[in-house]
């Protein structure tokens, strides 16, 4: 890998990295480390949309199948009429699956972001590599790869 | 920004936010110190009762017909509704896109996640034998027998512990970037914390990339729990047919007052954080003035269903319904309604004027008022083992906000250095 390119300005970084990929380097061997997030970044070096949002979408729709499963077919295997209600009562069944709609689409989402980030990297959270504030692109070689 | 800053270059205005931000780690002073004392003796107290309560019975908490709730539920109550307005404040707003949510969100969501472990606590309290709390999870058990899921105690179940649940994941996920601004700052056993808890976060284009849709997610899942989780914990009482509270409106009703209750105690936290830690700079008059002008929209919405709630005791022709809201405004305990009226309908309308919502001294004490007026919604004589365990659950919030404010980043460090 070549040397890290460390900037001080957000300016100046961004001026690089398109500098960068004007001169045909491919944008797969670029990596930039910043500190917060940068918008730009994603127009210079487009990588497509995260897909942690199907993550989102699959863990919620499982929530709302299983809050629905889950209450009418416990209520089933021991029909027992309670309150003169009746045995399928889908209103407060409907709240309980709200609840497990939000809490597995959340807790999917968190799992979606953490499997494509490769997090918890046990590399990073040893690694004394530290950039501070600095803005910073690293440059890949081509042959290792 | 002043001259001096402008002068700076940008490396140091970000080196600036970091030890600004951080500089609350540094070691405690004496008033910190003393305040964290305090906190835990109400622990320690509220404990104590506890454990009396549990050796004598609830009789000890003047549980007696008709009376089988009493404070426990108005501290419940109380305490989930302060947790509503973290999430308005750090999710909602984070959809709307609004600037001056940096200033109070970490605060915010820290309050969320402590008021729900306090409020959790109270179902626990209440029920006496606190150690067969367990009987409300659905869980497979021996006889076959799972919960009743028509019953507003298990949908409390499901809507706080989600409520929970999403608000942790929604705390940290915040936290993970600062975690790793954090871990450059510190040395020893703190830095070995900060990077185990910051996962390991480099800031790489990629992590960036899925954070954004990740913190975007999380926002949008936690916005409808702002609406679903108190009109949950308002059929608790709307679902009885006692008179008073066997009503349609307390959904909304509960939800109003539950941000208000919130931004009232957001105002109260960061009034006194932003002075002893020195952050004018980054929670400036402006953005209170905008934290005010939810508390008095909350307020107007408040009051408005106060007098909904009369009105339509009045035109209906329910006699129980009737003598209960004649009772509150004029029997035993008028002098507690009135209070609570003039808390938290009449003091807030003092916001109308710019002056007053720009002076963080009268906001602080009208915040106060809006506290005490939300804690008398609900009226009762408590007993002595009520007291000192309510008062055992503001320490209890109090400490850990205290262990809060010089243990982790006060305010959201990338957030800010994203928007000098």
């Amino acid at each position: 890998m070549a040397a890290p390119m460390v900037f001080e300005e957000k300016g100046k970084f961004l001026e690089r990295l398109r500098g960068l990929v004007r001169e045909g380097v491919p944008g797969e061997r670029i990596r930039v480390i910043t500190p917060f997030g940068v918008p730009e970044v994603e127009e210079i070096l487009p990588r497509g949309r995260s897909k942690v949002r199907f993550f989102a979408l699959v863990g919620a729709a499982s929530g709302t199948v299983t809050g629905f499963a889950f209450t009418i077919l416990t209520s089933l295997s021991w029909p027992l009429i309670v309150g003169g209600k009746p045995i399928v009562s889908l209103p407060p069944f409907l709240i309980i699956a709200f609840a497990l709609t939000i809490l597995f689409g959340a807790l999917s989402t968190f799992a979606g972001f953490l499997l494509l980030s490769r997090l918890p990297s046990l590399r990073g959270i040893r690694s004394g590599e530290e950039y501070g504030n600095a803005f910073v692109i690293l440059v890949e070689d081509g042959e290792r790869r | 920004m002043n001259r001096d800053e402008s002068a700076m270059g940008i490396a140091d205005r970000y080196a600036k936010v970091d030890r600004d931000v951080l500089a609350a780690m540094k070691r405690p002073g004496r008033l910190y110190l003393a305040g964290l004392a305090f906190t835990a003796l109400l622990v320690v107290i509220g404990g104590a009762l506890w454990a009396y309560q549990i050796r004598s019975g609830l009789g000890v908490a003047g549980y007696t017909h008709p009376v089988n709730w009493a404070i426990y539920i108005t501290n419940f109550v109380f305490w989930v509704g302060i947790a509503h307005s973290g999430t308005l404040i750090s999710a909602v707003l984070y959809l709307f896109r609004a600037r001056y949510r940096t200033s109070f969100n970490r605060a915010a969501e820290a309050m969320t996640v402590f008021a729900l472990m306090v409020a959790g606590l109270f179902p626990l309290i209440h029920l006496g034998r606190s150690w067969v709390f367990y009987y409300l999870i659905p869980y497979p058990t021996q006889r076959q027998l799972w919960v009743n899921f028509r019953s507003p105690l298990v949908w409390d179940v499901f809507a706080v512990g989600t409520y929970f649940t999403v608000s942790l994941v929604f705390f940290y996920v915040g936290m993970i970037p600062d975690f790793a601004a954090a871990k450059q700052h510190v040395a020893g056993i703190r830095k070995r914390i900060f990077s185990v808890l910051s996962l390991g976060w480099k800031g790489t284009e990629k992590e960036w990339r899925h954070y954004g849709m990740l913190y975007l997610f999380l926002a949008a899942f936690a916005t409808p729990l702002v609406a679903s989780v108190h009109s949950v914990v308002s059929w608790d009482f709307a679902m009885s047919i006692v008179p008073g509270w066997h009503t349609t409106i307390f959904a909304p009703y509960f939800v109003a007052g539950a941000i208000l209750s919130g931004t009232a105690m957001v105002i109260t936290l960061v009034v006194p954080l932003r002075k002893a830690m020195n952050l004018h700079e980054y929670i400036t008059d402006d953005h209170f003035e905008s934290i005010a002008k939810i508390l008095l929209f909350t307020s107007l919405i408040v009051s408005y269903a106060y007098i909904v709630e009369f009105g339509l005791a009045s035109y209906g022709e329910n006699v129980f319904e009737k003598e209960a809201f004649r009772y509150r405004a004029l029997g035993e305990f008028r002098y507690l309604t009135w209070a609570m009226i003039f808390c938290n309908s009449l003091v807030p309308l003092t916001l109308f004027a710019r002056r007053l919502r720009r002076n963080t001294t009268f906001l602080l004490v009208v915040s106060l008022l809006v506290n005490v007026g939300m804690w008398l919604e609900r009226t009762y004589r408590p007993t002595y083992v009520e007291v000192g365990i309510s008062l055992g659950s503001f320490g209890l919030f109090f400490m850990l906000y205290l262990l809060f404010v010089k243990n982790l980043p006060v305010l959201s460090i990338s957030e800010i250095k994203e928007h000098l």
